[in-house]
């Protein structure tokens, strides 16, 4: 075994050298081909496993930025630390699970219903409709989040406002964002309203992949619309929403920015979830070790709940 | 051929990488500057570009590039660039930052430079402190503010209140009767008094420091060589006591506001939907904006047992990995010198420099002028450590109070254990 493996390596070799001396018509040709790669396993190296893996050895580590050369190996001490000394552990993980099942849902029924109606043949000007469901979509997330909070500020805020003018006079001073049972609803509203564009095009692409004649034959045979909906329309999509909504329960726990703008995680940690946590952690805090262990706390977590319905949907596609 | 052709290229590159610096002087320097001071939005802004393109002229081999980011990102872009051993040239600061940013090592001792400088005496020392960590000066103060009463006079008047409150209880009694003007809900439309309490709020922990150092504690004290809670819990309970007081006894403080950054708290003074609130020098920009700004006064901060305010000194400093240290100097030279400073700061922050304070746009407004000024004989700086734990801790205690989770009483004891354990555990390692 080993012989024919020397035997192997040895032939490699004589070919890769062989080939480099053949000529610079031959090296163009291993360059151009393999040139490519190389560059993006470089990229790759980079942005995705080098901070993988310093933040893994982090997560090992306690790493405070404030004491510079203070570090030292703590093992699983920093994972002990979040699973059984962290107050706030429990509940945050508890609200990035609402948080997350919370917008998922939603956004593939609102998504679903806007992607029906937008291809449903009684839906006028559907193509200045289509621009229209875009358009959260294409706002960037920081100035969705903002407008959001401006939106729904007691008092001068516009949704207060019009509620005001349409007789409710008892939710002028309503504090959406300040209330701690309404205000994960109201961010998972925001996340929603921002996120159901990419269900409804992703969908929309889905539904116009069912051949027509099934519905045809349906129709003919008799078959109610919910029959044909749930015999025809749902196994036809239902792949792509596999993917769609396997990829967003991933997005949406990682989520960061539409919290942290609107609520900063607040009030009272009501809105506090595990990326929120993190981000105290590195940069109010400076916990650089214990932050690399949420965020591989996270990881798993995801590897463990949503990576065999991730392998799932990719075998399925 | 081709070897002479290879020979020659590497032989230009070996030149240029061991040419010494001067030798390229025609390569421009270019000094990046940090802050919050936005050209397109801000008057200052405006004026401190200005000043950059007149450096440039100045000094043609130099080039200025400013980005402009709030306070939170400025922080975060300045620790992890730091991390990565990079930054700015110029990087603009709150005085809290300093002592953390010293530690993570990543902002450069200007000790010599600032102490040869021939202006270093225009500037008044309590604003050198603050740049100053374990006697290292890490930074030039560029503004020294205080905070003060800003109140609605035309309010006062028309709610019959003819002296200003000096005190806390002056204060409340004075928010209650100006809390008014009652909507087809029942609730008032105008209250009396209002303040920060985000949980990620920047101003918050600094309006309850002043709350803190006016019952005549500290937040943090020195003991020995260890650092220890500079107040007892009954004070931070009083601190709460008040907060509470002022939510739910006399309810002159909006129940919406809970959870307000200072952006929500400055629009609804604007407004006209707050007649007090504890504020800054910046207010004069919003005052000259607003229909009602010729009614918008000052005084100094009502207290409990002692006068006290926050002393808030900004700091424009040089990041360790700074190409161009010397040059940067030398422009932060220029550009807080006298008359530049004047320049730059003609309609928000007070410039630290001493004779830079009779600029003509403070000159011309006395009456806001004086408070500020006259209010740093009791202003506290923060505490020359780390402060982000105990800043954010006193929000989050705050919010226990003002969502009813704990009494004022428990949560002084809350915030004095936190403040406790971190400074044991973080501090005084």
């Amino acid at each position: 075994m080993r012989l024919t493996d020397s035997r192997a390596l040895t032939r490699v070799r004589q070919f890769l050298w062989g080939t480099w001396r053949q000529g610079s018509s031959m090296r163009r040709q291993l360059v151009g081909r393999y040139g490519y790669l190389v560059l993006l396993i470089i990229i790759i190296l980079a942005v995705d496993l080098y901070p993988f893996f310093d933040a893994l050895r982090l997560s090992f580590f306690a790493k405070n930025l404030m004491n510079p050369g203070g570090d030292r190996f703590t093992g699983m001490g920093n994972f002990v630390r979040l699973l059984t000394k962290e107050p706030l552990f429990w509940p945050t993980l508890w609200n990035t699970i609402v948080f997350t099942i919370g917008s998922v849902v939603f956004e593939y029924l609102i998504g679903l219903g806007s992607a029906l109606l937008l291809t449903s043949r009684f839906i006028p000007m559907k193509n200045l409709f289509k621009a229209l469901v875009l358009l959260p979509w294409a706002v960037p997330i920081a100035i969705n989040s903002l407008i959001w909070k401006f939106m729904l500020a007691p008092n001068y805020g516009f949704i207060n406002q019009i509620l005001d003018r349409l007789g409710a006079h008892d939710f002028l001073q309503m504090n959406w964002l300040g209330d701690l049972s309404l205000v994960m609803p109201v961010v998972i509203g925001v996340n929603v309203w921002r996120s159901f564009p990419f269900y409804a095009i992703t969908l929309m692409a889905g539904l116009a992949t069912i051949p027509k004649e099934l519905y045809e034959s349906a129709q003919v045979d008799g078959a109610s619309w919910p029959a044909r909906f749930w015999h025809i329309t749902m196994p036809g999509i239902k792949n792509v929403s596999m993917v769609v909504v396997v990829l967003h329960l991933i997005w949406t726990f990682t989520n960061f920015d539409v919290i942290y703008l609107l609520t900063g995680g607040g009030p009272l940690h009501a809105s506090e979830v595990l990326p929120t946590l993190l981000y105290q952690q590195a940069f109010e805090l400076f916990d650089m070790g214990y932050a690399s262990a949420i965020g591989l706390f996270i990881l798993i977590f995801l590897v463990v709940t949503v990576g065999p319905l991730y392998f799932r949907a990719n075998a399925k596609t | 051929m081709k070897r002479l052709s290879l020979i020659l290229s590497v032989c230009l590159l070996v030149s240029l990488a061991v040419l010494p610096r001067g030798a390229q002087s025609a390569e421009p320097v270019t000094l990046e500057v940090w802050n919050v001071w936005d050209p397109a939005i801000d008057r200052d802004g405006r004026a401190m570009n200005e000043k950059f393109r007149e450096y440039e002229k100045l000094n043609p081999g130099i080039q200025i590039k400013q980005t402009v980011m709030v306070y939170a990102d400025l922080k975060q872009k300045a620790v992890i660039a730091g991390q990565g051993q990079q930054g700015p040239d110029l990087l603009h600061m709150l005085g809290e930052w300093v002592p953390e940013f010293s530690r993570m090592g990543i902002l450069e001792d200007l000790t010599n430079e600032a102490k040869s400088w021939s202006d270093y005496a225009k500037f008044p020392q309590s604003a050198w402190n603050v740049s100053t960590v374990n006697g290292k000066i890490y930074g030039l103060p560029s503004i020294a503010s205080t905070r003060v009463l800003l109140y609605r006079d035309d309010l006062f008047k028309k709610a019959g209140i003819s002296k200003v409150p000096a005190n806390w209880q002056e204060l409340r009694e004075a928010a209650k009767k100006l809390t008014a003007d009652i909507g087809p809900d029942g609730k008032p439309r105008v209250y009396g008094f209002a303040f920060c309490s985000a949980s990620t709020a920047i101003r918050g922990p600094q309006e309850f420091a002043v709350h803190l150092w006016s019952t005549g504690a500290d937040l943090v004290k020195k003991e020995g060589d260890r650092w220890v809670p500079g107040f007892t819990p009954e004070q931070a309970a009083e601190v709460f006591q008040f907060y509470y007081d002022l939510m739910f006894v006399d309810k002159s403080a909006p129940p919406f506001s809970i959870g307000w950054e200072y952006q929500q708290l400055d629009s609804a003074f604007q407004a006209g939907t707050l007649a007090m609130a504890q504020d800054g020098a910046w207010m004069k920009r919003r005052a000259e904006q607003s229909e009602s700004g010729n009614s918008w006064k000052t005084a100094y901060y009502p207290y409990s047992k002692a006068p006290a305010t926050y002393l808030e000194v900004k700091i424009e400093g040089i990041s360790k990995f700074s190409k161009h240290k010397k040059e940067t100097w030398e422009f932060m030279k220029w550009l807080y010198s006298r008359d530049n400073d004047v320049y730059i700061n003609q309609t928000g922050n007070l410039p630290s420099r001493l004779d830079a304070k009779e600029s003509k746009f403070w000159v011309e407004d006395k009456v806001w002028r004086d408070t500020f000024l006259e209010s740093a004989a009791f202003g506290h700086p923060m505490p020359p450590i780390p402060t982000s734990a105990i800043l954010k801790g006193s929000m989050d205690s705050l919010q226990e109070v003002l969502y009813k989770r704990m009494s004022p009483q428990d949560a002084g004891k809350d915030y004095f254990n936190k403040v406790k354990a971190y400074l044991d555990t973080s501090v005084n390692k």
